[in-house]
């Protein structure tokens, strides 16, 4: 089950023809889901600092 | 009751923008989209009903977008909710007159439309009741969403309410879908009929809901 | 006595407690779940012998799609709760959860739509799964834009469940368009009831991307949901020690 299901690294990258279309979703998603959490932490962190000022 | 019936049809009569303006801004959709297709070609038949549907949409969607304003700005709304709370009976009567002076108006234009446009008498049987019902039910969600939006611009209304007519909508183009073929489509109209009769007792309610949580 | 107990879980102050507690314990658990599935599916699982590799997009894709939904029904869930009950923290929840379910939807159709290129041969399609996608991403819009136009929130919170309610009408709707209409998304991969149609090398992964992806989104909900219980409750003393 665990075999790797390409030859070598670039053919791993390129998929066939069909890597762009992989890549790109795998980096929109996993771009937009690093984002999402930096900005939530930011927005917590921003109200611990107005608490931590009062 | 009755007297109920008479203020809000006079309320909506007495101003002629408000129910004369809507169904001519329905010919005039109708009207508009011979222009942009080809005249007298097989075209405009094959899209005719969803025109048909999207114009009676965009109709009732301008002619509800102030629908409970004028009453929330002077108070009407108020003095319903105290006057031993005939909230409910007042939006119910009220969403039965706009389907009356506007919702039956179109449903005959269109009628009329989907007869000449088809040549053929028996799209009276699918343009008529279909138009009658999906009116009253987009009537309702209108109201709702522009409840909801009360004060906030008819835009923020439309944008809430339009997702929620999606069902109506598919069922509406399943019923051209099934005329087109040749089979029943009375079941798919009562289907349709049902779900206005449940829509026409809950949605009256939700909005004195949303009425009064606006008025607190 | 049962009142009590359920009241004091519903408060604002005992959920930032507990979710404290178990916060990290989801975050770390499901980020190696979602980096392990992805490693899994992307390189080591065997290519469709349809659609080649292109099929791998699956891994990203489906766990967004599902989790669109999922989050509009726990939406309605906690509109019902506040509606009912009364509860304050089911409002915050669901104002926490819009944006993200927004985000899901949007990536359920950049990843779909991508996905579309080589499989349909175009990248967008009017077919049902995709427009009821695309209509339940608006229906995220819609709220976040009525919820934004109140400047009291306790009125757009019951307006906010109002509309969540009637809008989970469109839900049985989108989750069966693929069954109910002749398109050409295909149907769901996996259902509770029938055999899985994919093969188990596929699956394994499949199932571990949409529980890591899960455990992430669940997080940013807690996270989410944070930031609306210290912005709505600040005033309150309980909020300086948890902070």
């Amino acid at each position: 089950m665990f075999k790797f299901a390409f030859t070598d690294l670039n053919q791993f990258i390129y998929m066939e023809g069909h890597g762009i279309y992989v890549w790109s979703v795998f980096s929109i998603v996993i771009i937009s889901l690093v984002l999402a959490f930096i900005f939530y932490n930011k927005q917590l962190k921003k109200i611990k600092r107005k608490h931590s000022n009062e | 009751m009755t007297d109920l019936l008479k203020i809000e049809s006079f309320k909506l009569r007495k101003k002629l923008r408000a129910w004369l303006g809507p169904i001519l801004i329905f010919l005039l959709i109708m009207i508009s989209f011979p222009l942009t297709v080809e005249l007298a070609s097989d075209e405009l038949k094959n899209v005719f009903y969803s025109i048909l549907w999207l114009s009676s949409l965009l109709t009732v969607m301008v002619s509800l977008d102030s629908i409970f304003l004028e009453d929330f700005d002077d108070g009407t709304l108020e003095h319903y909710l105290i006057l031993n709370n005939s909230l409910f009976s007042m939006i119910l009567i009220k969403i039965f007159i706009y389907w009356l002076l506007i919702g039956i108006p179109i449903s005959i234009l269109g009628t009329f439309f989907s007869i000449s446009t088809s040549g053929d008498f028996s799209s009276f049987y699918i343009a008529f009741p279909s138009m009658l019902i999906s009116s009253y039910i987009f009537i309702n969600l209108f109201a709702l969403g522009n409840s909801l939006s009360l004060n906030k611009g008819s835009a923020l209304g439309a944008l809430i309410t339009m997702p929620l007519l999606f069902p109506v909508l598919i069922l509406l183009g399943k019923i051209v879908l099934n005329a087109n073929f040749g089979f029943e489509i009375s079941n798919l109209l009562l289907l349709m009929l049902g779900v206005l009769l449940i829509i026409i007792v809950i949605i009256p309610f939700i909005i004195s809901f949303v009425v009064k949580t606006h008025l607190e | 006595m049962l009142k009590k107990l359920y009241h004091q879980f519903a408060s604002p102050k005992t959920y930032v407690v507990l979710v404290d507690k178990i916060y990290p314990i989801i975050f770390y658990t499901s980020l190696i779940t979602y980096v392990f599935a992805l490693i899994w599916g992307l390189a080591f699982a065997p290519s469709d012998y349809m659609q080649g590799n292109s099929y791998r997009i699956i891994y990203m894709h489906v766990p967004a799609s599902f989790l669109s939904e999922s989050l509009y029904i726990a939406m309605a869930i906690a509109a019902a709760i506040f509606l009912i009950w009364k509860v304050k923290l089911a409002a915050y929840i669901i104002k926490a959860i819009a944006p993200i379910g927004a985000l899901v939807a949007f990536l359920a159709l950049v990843s779909g739509s991508i996905w579309g290129i080589p499989t349909w041969g175009t990248w967008w399609q009017w077919d049902a799964r995709v427009t009821s996608t695309l209509i339940l991403f608006i229906m995220y819009l819609g709220l976040i834009s009525l919820h934004s136009s109140f400047t009291n929130y306790e009125k757009a919170d019951k307006f906010i469940s109002v509309l969540v309610l009637i809008g989970s009408v469109n839900i049985p709707i989108i989750k069966k368009s693929v069954d109910w209409w002749n398109t050409l998304h295909q149907p769901a991969s996996i259902t509770l009831t029938d055999k899985p149609s994919i093969d188990p090398s596929m699956l394994y992964p499949l199932f571990l991307s949409m529980l890591g992806f899960s455990g992430l989104i669940i997080c940013l909900v807690i996270l989410s949901s944070k930031v609306q219980i210290f912005n709505r409750e600040g005033n309150k003393t309980w909020v300086k020690y948890h902070v």
